[in-house]
């Protein structure tokens, strides 16, 4: 069920939050959670364990699938945008060359929000990107170059 | 997924993508001169110009130009480049040309109001009718002194007076009921004729202006009052006005510089340069004397914006246009200088 399959996500954040030092107000507050429930998480209760496997898995696919996916099951911007930055165990290296026309368009497809435009020229937060690559595949003067690390 | 939506109305059209901003390309067919160079300049061959010299001279109902809305990025680089803004890209409906980190040309036509005499003729001259004059005119009784008048016991009402009068400022009523003669004083220019022409002498009229000068007449008065205004939109700046202002009121700042060249051999003269040429440079030649035998085309490059919607129309490659310097506004990314330096040739 997709609802378990969220719920699986929402536990493996809470459980990466924590660890990085986040208090359950906080996890309540980026999940959109209330906090007994993130308490009930943390604890492993009120959740099967098969849907915290499955929510494994997703987490362990290529990045852009990891991602829209990921969308896909909980259908908010800014909830998949916590659960992505926080499970994903990859980080990225990015590049823009000086192709680049500053279209924006990179900046509208990426679901991330990690992409900014200065001077005509688009400025990607590595911190932010989870190399889903949306953004260099459809770049019209192929400018940008994305390595994982 | 993120995708354009394209609007046409009429010739015109609009390409739209809104994601996290709104961008919107706007096109105006009325003021684009089909001279190419967005084609030229699109860095996704989004852009096909028309058969310029056809849709030109036969007015077909169709637009110059034609945006690939699946291709285009909405970069704004034909905008940027268009030198006669018939492209506008519009991000969260703020003109790309007014902000800072885009470039644009450095061009302009102003006419400097204090200067100006009111006469009209850039307006006249003007190839796009961009420049509307609007002037007041002084009152013509201020021009003018003297006086008038009529002994209605004397005038005979035969209305020759009305008839004769050039600045129209008699009535005469000849209904032998309600006879009748009224002179508007506003209108009269004290010329006399009526008093001349009266056959039985009723008229006693003076000019003051004629027998003791203008000493009761302030220039003040005399003066044009007047606006001028170019449409920014329709301008091209290619120079006429500067050229054709007896009082040196008008400034144009052009773009391009250049070079026009006509190769006279190839010429067909068939015409369709100086149909499509957006600054009446181009011309058939017109004999002064019998027998004359001028070049085919002839160019006044004065006004030549260096576009080059001549060359790209003309059907036997007989007109070729430089561009050897392009003057806008510095921008920080390489690739649009690099565009923007390709356009010279």
């Amino acid at each position: 069920m997709p609802k378990h399959i969220v719920s699986g996500l929402k536990y493996l954040t809470a459980v990466e939050l924590r660890k990085q030092g986040h208090t359950q107000r906080e996890i309540a507050d980026v999940l959109d959670m209330d906090r007994s429930t993130v308490s009930h998480y943390l604890n492993g209760r009120n959740l099967s364990w098969n849907s915290i496997e499955i929510a494994e898995t997703i987490t362990n696919l290529c990045p852009k699938d990891f991602l829209l996916l990921t969308y896909a099951l909980v259908k908010d911007e800014e909830k998949t945008r916590s659960i992505v930055k926080t499970c994903s165990k990859r980080k990225y290296e990015v590049h823009i060359n000086d192709t680049c026309i500053g279209c924006g368009l990179c900046v509208d497809l990426c679901m991330m929000n990690a992409i900014v435009l200065k001077n005509l020229k688009a400025h990607i937060d590595s911190n932010w990107c989870c190399g889903c690559l949306i953004c260099e595949e459809r770049c019209p003067t192929s400018s940008i170059e994305i390595l994982e690390v | 997924m993120i995708a354009n939506t394209k609007e046409v109305k009429g010739k015109d059209f609009d390409v739209k993508r809104s994601a996290e901003e709104k961008r919107e390309l706007i096109y105006k067919d009325d003021i684009c001169v089909g001279c190419g160079i967005c084609e030229n300049i699109c860095p996704v061959e989004a852009i096909e110009l028309g058969s310029i010299g056809a849709i030109v001279r036969t007015e077909a109902d169709e637009s110059k130009i034609c945006v690939d809305e699946d291709k285009c990025v909405l970069c704004g680089m034909c905008s940027v480049g268009c030198p006669v803004d018939a492209l506008d890209l519009k991000i969260d409906d703020v003109s790309i040309k007014t902000m800072d980190s885009y470039p644009s040309y450095i061009s302009s036509a102003e006419i400097d109001n204090e200067t100006c005499i009111h006469c009209k003729a850039c307006e006249i001259a003007c190839p796009r009718e961009a420049i509307t004059i609007a002037r007041e005119l002084p009152d013509r009784s201020k021009l003018v002194t003297g006086e008038i008048e009529v002994d209605k016991d004397t005038c005979v009402y035969c209305g020759a007076c009305e008839e004769m009068c050039p600045a129209d400022a008699i009535r005469v009523d000849q209904d032998i009921d309600s006879r009748d003669i009224e002179i508007d004083e506003d209108k009269c220019v004290y010329c006399l004729v009526c008093k001349k022409v009266c056959p039985v002498d009723a008229i006693r009229a003076a000019c003051r202006t004629c027998s003791y000068g203008e000493y009761d007449i302030d220039p003040a008065d005399a003066e044009i009052k007047g606006e001028s205004f170019i449409d920014d939109e329709l301008c091209v700046r290619c120079g006429w006005c500067e050229e054709i202002c007896p009082v040196d009121a008008a400034t144009v700042k052009k773009a391009f510089k250049g070079e026009l060249n006509i190769d006279q051999d190839k010429c067909t003269t068939c015409g369709a340069c100086i149909d499509v040429c957006p600054c009446d440079v181009l011309s058939f030649h017109q004999a002064s004397k019998p027998g004359e035998i001028g070049e085919k085309v002839e160019k006044d490059e004065t006004f030549c914006i260096y576009c080059g919607a001549c060359e790209n129309v003309c059907p036997v490659e007989a007109i070729d246009v430089k561009r050897t310097d392009i003057d806008y506004t510095p921008t920080k990314s390489k690739s649009w200088k690099n565009k923007l330096e390709s356009l010279k040739t």
